[in-house]
């Protein structure tokens, strides 16, 4: 078939070309897959080197960085060329566009046309991954590692090797980038605003609407910003432990592992508050429409006074909000607390992205793997954290001087380097950057002293519980209740359902599918099968 | 033999001809036909990796599980009911547009309406769903700003699934009511002058000759047209339905292509999307064969 399809992608895509200029629409097929960024051979020749580059393809997803999105070509750039330069390899990127990752992925695999490296997204059965690593596609990984990546072992924390180990064979698949502190969102309020309203910092649920009521009279227009399927808007599920997203199972007291929004109790409690925001305006009445874009320039244009972010933005947004509203002043808060004393958000997966190696690129590995284990070292932070010397940063008595920068441009370069082009990491904060600036430093001391010890971690299951993926309408997002659930809550936030019909919804989720998804769920939390807690 | 013989020599004297449709003969073999074997995977348990010949078989389990879905039934209205509606108006709307613009004789002026109305022709449905988000946001929306003058309370039109069909046939009919004048005006263009100097001189006013000339003239691309649109009854497109979609209105919005994206594509089972796909076809090719008998024994217009 595989090959079948090789054929079948070779003729569509010569055909393509014949017919491309009466633009029809039957090609549409060929075009998508098979028209990725293709090699250019960039001039690796210039510098002699005692060996060979190591030449491999790699996908990387694009995340999102601006700086890679506008770049004309990847493969071109600078820090790229520096990166090949000090790792003696020959990259050839193939960028997958953040939006269609998922769909670009499988279609990578449909038409195997497979890069050397391929960049998944934590864990091994992650559905970009299209179920290539049961099937073989992808290189095991043990002795290599023990060869040539000695320092990944040592840097890379078990947990994390726990998510690329294959269960039937014990072997690992993947380097993984890892995330030490999995609690990475935070409540995030405008303290300027806080002290026009004289009020106090808050920290439970009731203090913490007093004080959206107060941004509310000040004529704050969003007092708490609201996002389509409530993402990063979810504080107030957070403060009742009731996500209900993928790795936010629970076990109850009758013995059984649910997800965790069958909590009716506090479930009605949580959705009360959303409800009452929205009567009373302190979410704006289209919340339900707000795209991840006009979330983002609804606080960075100073029209909203609390919100949920990634803390790691706090420098970035910052900068960006204080250009518009000059005035204004952030802070990393305490997320509100619920019932229980606690509350924060859905921990992360302790995987942000991983690298599979092609098991057809054997001969490349050990250097492939090498060029790994040099993303651990310090001259590799330097550059990563940094960039090149003598243009970015200076050296001044033998010791790095770098200036921070604050436009738009800059701090897009360094999104790009820091986070993007360093491909194995501790992807919590960027140690020496942050600690230059005191945003960066008020990050650094938010992630190790309060993020740390907040935020709500549920049993999750790697690979997905079979029942799940039978029911798309059972089945949560890493970050969204599953589209039944989530279709119920907002009814009712919106005034369309009595708050006590959602035990209706639980009553449905079962009978549509939901008994097999706790049976399945409870028997594997209880043989320890592929869950994590 | 000699039948043979003279069919080749045939051939050899229209050689050009011939040639010539050989892209496109290629083009429908390659793009219409070799695709469709790919639908056998509709009747297996299709694995990425082992291909068309290495996947089990298993007889009609994906159908079974369609039409077993609790959601089937809905998903299944809201797609014949866009599709009915889209009938009504979308495609009776260009008509209706063609004749009235056909009665402008201001040239000039009948040119610039025609070039303001393809425009959005040309806007993809990203675009689009953004500009009627924009109109019909409840806080800053030119519509809710307009009812508001009346004093009624702003709507919330995207978050309630008692508009949704209003807005997507709606949207439809604003991108591309303009364009699908074009083929109308076309075959306007083409009625003999003659035939309304005569009829002005039996006395027939605006209104008898276009009952009586330009409407029978046009009757023809008008059959051809419904019969082709009847074709794709179910294929309201998944773009379009998709950039207006929220939880909110998903219970009027959903359709078998969102359904297919979504059970199928995102969560890898191509299997089951297939057969929903092949069920759609099916449903839309038995709909044309019906259509076109009927339209022939009515009309004598037929599309085969």
């Amino acid at each position: 078939m595989t090959r079948f399809l090789t054929r079948a992608g070779v003729l569509l895509t010569t055909f393509a070309l014949l017919v491309a200029c009466s633009g029809n629409n039957g090609g549409n097929e060929g075009g998508n897959a098979t028209t990725a960024p293709t090699a250019t051979n960039n001039g690796a020749g210039t510098v002699d080197e005692k060996k060979d580059p190591v030449k491999f393809s790699i996908s990387m997803r694009t995340l999102n960085v601006a700086y890679v999105e506008k770049h004309p070509d990847i493969n071109e750039d600078k820090y790229v060329k520096k990166l090949e330069e000090l790792t003696n390899s020959d990259l050839d990127i193939r960028l997958i566009p953040h939006n269609e990752y998922q769909d670009k992925m499988v279609q990578m695999f449909a038409t195997n046309d497979i890069p050397d490296v391929v960049q998944g997204s934590g864990g091994l059965s992650g559905a970009e991954l299209a179920g290539g690593v049961a099937n073989g596609v992808f290189l095991p990984l043990n002795d290599l590692l023990e060869e040539h990546g000695k320092d990944l072992l040592a840097f890379i924390p078990e947990a994390a090797w726990d998510r690329m180990t294959d269960d039937k064979t014990g072997n690992i698949y993947g380097i993984p980038e890892v995330l030490t502190n999995p609690s990475r969102r935070a409540t995030w309020i405008r303290t300027d605003l806080l002290e026009k309203a004289g009020k106090e910092i808050p920290t439970t649920v009731e203090e913490t609407l007093e004080v959206l009521r107060a941004f509310k009279e000040l004529g704050v227009e969003q007092p708490f910003a609201g996002r389509q399927n409530f993402k990063y808007a979810d504080t107030f599920f957070g403060a009742y432990d009731v996500f209900g997203y993928l790795n936010q199972f629970k076990l109850f007291p009758d013995g059984q592992v649910k997800p965790s929004f069958f909590d009716s109790e506090n479930m009605k409690k949580a959705i009360q508050v959303y409800k009452t925001m929205y009567d009373e305006g302190l979410i704006s009445k289209e919340f339900a429409t707000v795209e991840s874009s006009d979330f983002r320039s609804n606080i960075t244009s100073g029209k909203v006074g609390m919100w949920s972010m990634n803390a790691n933005e706090l420098p970035i947004w910052g900068a960006q909000l204080k250009n518009n509203v000059p005035d204004a002043e952030i802070a990393l808060i305490p997320s509100p607390v619920g019932p229980d004393g606690s509350g924060g958000y859905a921990h992360y997966n302790p995987v942000t992205r991983s690298y599979l190696i092609n098991a057809e690129a054997k001969d490349k590995a050990a250097d492939i793997v090498k060029y790994f284990n040099w993303m651990v070292s310090e001259e590799a932070e330097l550059f990563f954290s940094y960039g090149i010397e003598g243009e970015d940063y200076q050296v001044v008595n033998g010791e790095p001087k770098f200036e921070v920068p604050t436009d738009t441009e800059g701090t897009d370069k360094m999104r790009y380097l820091n986070y993007w082009l360093w491909m194995v990491q501790d992807t919590t904060y960027n140690k020496m950057v942050s600690s230059l600036s005191d945003s960066g430093l008020q990050m650094i001391d938010a992630f190790d002293n309060m993020l740390s010890k907040e935020g709500r971690r549920g049993i999750e299951f790697d690979p997905r519980l079979e029942a799940l993926i039978q029911n798309p309408d059972l089945n949560p997002k890493s970050d969204e209740m599953p589209p039944l659930v989530l279709e119920k809550v907002l009814r009712i936030v919106y005034g369309k359902d009595s708050l006590d019909s959602f035990d209706q919804v639980l009553e449905e989720y079962l009978s549509k599918g939901g008994n097999d998804v706790i049976k399945e769920a409870t028997e594997r939390y209880n043989s320890k099968e592929n869950s994590f807690e | 033999m000699v039948n043979n013989q003279s069919k080749l020599g045939y051939m050899w004297k229209f050689k050009t001809l011939y040639f010539l449709s050989i892209p496109g003969l290629l083009y429908f073999l390659v793009f219409k036909y070799v695709p469709l074997f790919g639908s056998v995977i509709a009747f297996q348990d299709f694995n990425l990796f082992s291909g068309v010949f290495g996947s089990p078989w298993v007889g009609f389990k994906h159908f079974e599980r369609m039409f077993s879905h609790y959601d089937f039934i809905n998903i299944l209205k809201n797609t014949l009911l866009l599709g009915m509606y889209d009938i009504l108006f979308a495609f009776t709307a260009p008509i209706v547009l063609a004749l009235l613009l056909n009665e402008v004789r201001l040239m000039l002026y009948k040119k610039i309406i025609q070039t303001v109305m393809y425009a959005p022709h040309f806007l993809s449905w990203v675009i689009v769903s953004g500009i009627f988000v924009g109109i019909l946001s409840p806080e800053s929306g030119v519509l809710n700003v307009m009812i508001g003058w009346f004093g009624v309370d702003p709507i919330y039109f995207l978050g309630d699934e008692s508009y949704i069909r209003t807005i997507l046939v709606g949207s439809g009919l604003w991108r591309d009511v303009g364009w699908g004048t074009i083929i109308y005006l076309a075959a306007l263009a083409g009625i003999n002058p003659d035939l309304y100097e005569a009829a002005e001189i039996d006395g027939a006013g605006r209104w008898k000759q276009t009952l009586n000339i330009t409407l029978p003239a046009l009757l023809p691309v008008v059959t051809i047209l419904f019969l082709l649109k009847i074709g794709d009854f179910m294929d309201y497109g998944f773009e379009r339905v998709f950039v207006f979609q929220n939880p909110l209105n998903i219970q009027n919005s959903e359709i078998l292509d969102t359904y297919i994206y979504k059970a199928g594509l995102r969560q890898l089972q191509f299997s089951y999307a297939t057969a929903i796909g092949v069920f759609k076809s099916v449903v839309g090719l038995t709909l044309l064969m019906i259509a076109n008998t009927l339209s022939k024994k009515a009309t004598g217009e037929s599309l085969y």
